[in-house]
């Protein structure tokens, strides 16, 4: 990812991630109108408008905490183009008509199609992970979720009243099976994209 | 399941080998490119992890905070009504007429009380525990602002955000203190957070609740028209030509 030319816009990615409201209200004022109009144009109505936006808003704050967000467009144009395409993914998903969609591919803004790509990415990404981490045992969940929220090995032994040893195996050994599966995931989908 | 490659790879990654191991972990690495593979996929699924329970708290609070945002922006674009009951007009029609006989034919100046409308504070989440805090915005949000004061300079002392500053600012207005406020909004001025615009409103209605109109006027030209609250600025303009 190029480094140079951040936006001035970032601002409200690290709004996003520190939960300010000020912020959060800004975008609602200034760039969520648009959104709601496009929805409600296309075949959707407010309430759906206003679910599509609080999800977008949520994967922003989880790609932002994951420090993996760095807008280079104005936020205007890619929050907007996210929640488009996210829309229209859900159309696709409950009609089983063709949904016809004139595209003004005249107003894409180049650098906002390739940051909606990377988003769209890291949401496939963790939507595949949580898929994975439900396969897993109790106790394997239970061992990951202590070990990421606590941190210390040591104190999150002490909680589950095992030995430091097992805790810090367990612990490797059920990382390790989310891996197994999702490297296989990956294979597959290379397999097939082939 | 390969067992030990997991518990190699968590190994190197908790700097735990000695260095002829990390040699050949390494070596390992740059010849076998399904061994490779897989431990990007170990390093992402380890991210994976990170970010969704280390910052699960945090994750609640923003969802908590988005909706009741969301919430509120959705019915608020339903036009403005406020219920009035009859005698509110009989009174209402009445202070109308009182000040129509006052103020007739006077070069009325607009009033701080008109522009002068707080917002609600909202600072403290779930896991926050500072009770000076939590002090600063239940009297900050009951209108209290000058029991508010104190709380927020005990708060400042040991954490200065943006955000906080910005409210002690603007109860140091509500309270008159205008020498204190002006320094709050001035240093919010020249910072680069959100509410560098909202300090310079702040600092014109300042002038204007002293009743300075050149100087309010002056500051009100420097708002970028990008301002969440523009319409009003233009207003306030409006009415000091």
């Amino acid at each position: 990812m190029e480094k140079s030319k951040i936006h001035p816009d970032q601002k409200y990615i690290e709004g996003i991630a520190a939960n300010d409201s000020a912020i959060i209200r800004s975008i609602y004022k200034n760039f969520v109108p648009k959104v709601v109009f496009y929805i409600m144009n296309n075949s959707g109505d407010k309430d759906q408008a206003q679910d599509v936006v609080q999800e977008i808003m949520i994967l922003l704050f989880n790609q932002a905490k994951a420090n993996t967000l760095q807008l280079t467009c104005p936020f205007d144009a890619y929050f907007f183009l996210l929640c488009k395409r996210k829309w229209l993914n859900e159309l696709k998903k409950t009609s089983n008509k063709g949904v016809t969609i004139n595209e003004d591919f005249a107003s894409i803004n180049e650098s906002a199609l390739e940051l909606v790509e990377e988003t769209e990415q890291f949401d496939e990404k963790q939507q595949l992970f949580d898929t994975m981490f439900q396969k897993l045992g109790d106790k394997c969940q239970e061992v990951l979720k202590l070990s990421f929220a606590i941190k210390s090995m040591e104190e999150v032994a002490e909680k589950l009243n095992v030995t430091y040893g097992y805790v810090r195996k367990k612990k490797s050994l059920c990382i390790g099976q989310l891996t197994q599966w999702i490297q296989e995931a990956k294979n597959f989908k290379s397999l097939k994209n082939n | 399941m390969n067992e030990e490659r997991y518990i190699l790879f968590d190994q190197y990654l908790q700097g735990e080998m000695t260095v002829e191991e990390r040699n050949s972990f390494e070596r390992t690495l740059s010849e076998n490119p399904e061994f490779a593979a897989e431990f990007r996929t170990f390093k992402e699924v380890l991210e994976q992890l990170e970010n969704k329970f280390g910052h699960e708290q945090e994750r609640e609070a923003f969802k908590e905070n988005l909706s009741a945002i969301s919430d509120k922006h959705f019915n608020k674009e339903k036009p403005k009504v406020f219920p009035m009951r009859p005698w509110y007009y009989a009174a209402a029609a009445s202070v109308a007429i009182l000040f129509g006989l006052f103020f007739f034919d006077y070069n009325q100046n607009p009033s701080f009380n008109d522009y002068n409308h707080p917002e609600q504070a909202h600072f403290t989440e779930r896991s926050n525990t500072n009770e000076n805090l939590i002090e600063a915005e239940k009297t900050f949000n009951e209108r209290k602002f000058k029991e508010a004061i104190p709380f927020f300079e005990a708060v400042l002392k040991n954490k200065k955000t943006a955000e906080i500053q910005y409210y002690y600012g603007v109860s140091l207005l509500q309270a008159s203190q205008y020498n204190k406020a002006e320094t709050v909004f001035n240093e919010l001025k020249s910072g680069s957070s959100v509410y560098k615009e909202k300090a310079l409103w702040n600092l014109a209605l300042l002038k204007l609740k002293q009743k300075d109109y050149n100087g309010c006027k002056q500051i009100l030209q420097t708002i970028s028209q990008d301002y969440e609250d523009y319409d009003e600025v233009q207003e306030l303009l409006d009415a000091l030509e």
